[in-house]
């Protein structure tokens, strides 16, 4: 008989004074856990309501005298954050959506198609999931300011957010392997019922495959939503710059107060989005 | 479940002549393939054989300067920092282990065991994982600040003098160190904490019946099941502190005294402020020789666990 409903310790275990002693004891270490991770936020929560002078002033008082709402008025007009989340969303949304695309014809054409020298290129892929990025960082930027053929520079445009970002090993490993575990029968009725290996890449591999990619495309959005270095290489011009350049160029010209109220708003969509996601995440992280 | 042998069977048949090299079905896998190969050669395996060609020349942005044979290499191994930066490396992977490696797994452990609340929890430690890297940073800089830094306003209160958390180089590191654990603790949660949600229940009933202790059975029977996982997590966690680069550019610009400098850091700062391209891909080669033999044991570690993140 399945037992569907005890963790470590059974029900009645947990009931008993024992289990309450250490339930309590979980339930603190997981309330002192939960205040450090909420503090920062917390913290320019109140300090974005603060004049820049008492904010430096010594002395643990995490409320602020007098609450001015206009630094929060303040820091969206002049920071221009509806620019700011636009370009991000831009840059993160094109670069999952490149990603996804890119990812799921090749993984579909390793899986399924078989090219010769698919071994080969199977073991490339994986090699750039063995060396790290940012070994290779310097003459990817080369390549960006003067992309080779064309000669034309990447820099300041979008597209040199979205190659790079297009291109997941990762992603195309995960959905190689969702590719050849989808059951062959699925793929043979098709095939008896004449579909084309293009129509079987729509009609079987990728609805069958839909909520992996939907889990994966989240996975990489959050990823590329907080991406620094690259992005603050490529988007020098102020008008394009995400979030995360935006803020991190503003800390130097603007005062304090003004640039954790910033952060602060900066740090409220995703915080939204996880309460509505939780659910989506937990299920999806183990593939 | 007959029908699908009867298919299985009859393309079988079907398929053994097709032996020979299909060319049109091999232009379509090429077809399909084609935006990866491209992207890959432009983006990946050009810029790495790349890199090790800079890291024989004089090249800086305008261009190829000439070659200068072993002459990076020289200047790089000839450098104190060289030896400063991995040593910084060192510590802040044995560190990092030291103070964020338990932290997950204690956390993964009592989200899993709580009857209410789990799911609150599980979300609220998975928080910092979705916000942009640079503002969590922000916002802990000022923190630590020396002046008006919150935490030396809260330490005040129990009695403990202000700290230059950040200026003092045998602070500094711990200090970001505990960031990088705010930072990433919540994503290993969460894989920690599906690990444990596979556990046979039936296992702990036996246990329990059993006589064996609560510890013991989080000892004999929940930490085996996700040791697979933990290996995993603990190469993955060493490869990523060895990349550190956001949380010394931004809090300290390696200082104090070099203290907090990263090898990546050092490879930011040789490219595109001393513009000198050569020398710093010769940094990214010693960085790629020690990250690939990390990247190739958590690759043989993963084989065993396919399909897993």
């Amino acid at each position: 008989m399945a037992i569907s409903n005890r963790g470590v310790m059974s029900n009645t275990e947990w009931r008993s004074p024992k289990g309450r002693l250490i339930a309590v004891i979980y339930f603190l270490i997981l309330t002192v856990a939960a205040v450090f991770v909420l503090f920062p936020f917390l913290f320019s929560f109140t300090a974005g309501f603060k004049t820049s002078l008492e904010v430096y002033k010594p002395g643990f008082h995490l409320l602020p005298e007098k609450w001015n709402w206009k630094n929060y008025a303040d820091a969206w007009q002049r920071f221009k954050m509806v620019r700011m989340f636009v370009n991000t969303a831009i840059a993160a949304g094109g670069g999952v959506l490149a990603q996804i695309i890119v990812s799921t014809m090749a993984a579909y054409s390793l899986a399924r198609l078989r090219p010769i020298g698919r071994n080969v290129i199977r073991a490339l892929i994986l090699i750039t999931m063995a060396v790290p990025g940012i070994a290779y960082l310097v003459p990817r930027y080369i390549i960006m300011t003067n992309l080779p053929l064309i000669h034309v520079s990447l820099v300041n445009s979008f597209w040199g957010l979205w190659i790079p970002y297009a291109c997941s090993s990762f992603m195309i490993l995960v959905l190689t392997n969702a590719f050849e575990q989808i059951p062959k029968p699925f793929f043979e009725i098709a095939q008896v019922d004449g579909a084309s290996d293009v129509r079987m890449f729509f009609m079987v591999a990728l609805p069958l495959t839909s909520s992996l990619i939907l889990v994966l495309g989240l996975l990489a959005f959050i990823a590329l939503w907080g991406d620094f270095l690259w992005p603050y290489l490529i988007l020098r011009n102020s008008e394009l710059q995400t979030v995360s350049v935006r803020l991190f160029t503003l800390t130097r010209s603007f005062p304090i107060n003004l640039y954790l109220a910033g952060s602060f708003i900066a740090m409220l969509p995703p915080t939204i989005a996880a309460f509505f996601l939780s659910t989506k995440i937990k299920g999806g992280l183990t593939i | 479940m007959e029908l699908t042998k009867t298919i299985t069977a009859f393309t079988k048949i079907e398929t053994k002549p097709r032996q020979r090299i299909n060319w049109k079905s091999q232009r379509l896998a090429y077809l399909f393939l084609f935006p990866a190969l491209i992207l890959f050669g432009l983006i990946c395996w050009y810029p790495i054989f790349q890199t090790i060609m800079y890291s024989f020349q004089e090249v800086n942005l305008s261009g190829f300067k000439g070659w200068v044979g072993f002459d990076n290499y020289r200047r790089m191994f000839g450098n104190p920092i060289f030896y400063i930066v991995w040593r910084n490396t060192l510590t802040y992977v044995l560190l990092s282990i030291a103070i964020g490696s338990m932290v997950p797994i204690v956390l993964a452990l009592m989200i899993n065991e709580m009857r209410r609340l789990s799911a609150f929890f599980q979300t609220l430690v998975y928080l910092p994982v979705l916000i942009p890297v640079v503002v969590g940073l922000i916002v802990w800089r000022q923190i630590y600040a020396p002046e008006g830094g919150i935490l030396n306003g809260l330490l005040q209160l129990v009695g403990i003098p202000p700290q230059l958390w950040l200026q003092n180089p045998a602070l500094a590191k711990p200090a970001i160190v505990v960031i990088m654990t705010w930072l990433g603790a919540g994503g290993t949660v969460l894989i920690y904490l599906s690990g444990l949600r596979e556990i046979p229940l039936e296992l702990y009933e036996a246990a329990e019946l059993d006589g064996f202790s609560v510890l013991k059975r989080i000892w004999f029977i929940t930490l085996p099941h996700i040791s697979a996982r933990i290996k995993i997590m603990l190469v993955l966690q060493i490869i990523f502190v060895a990349q550190v680069f956001t949380e010394p550019f931004i809090l300290t610009a390696g200082g104090p005294a070099n203290s907090t400098r990263s090898p990546v850091l050092e490879i930011y700062d040789t490219a595109f402020n001393q513009n000198n391209f050569g020398l710093a891909s010769a940094w990214s080669v010693s960085m790629l020789v020690v990250l690939s033999i990390f990247s190739i044991l958590y690759i043989f570690l993963q084989k065993k666990r396919p399909g897993e993140v």
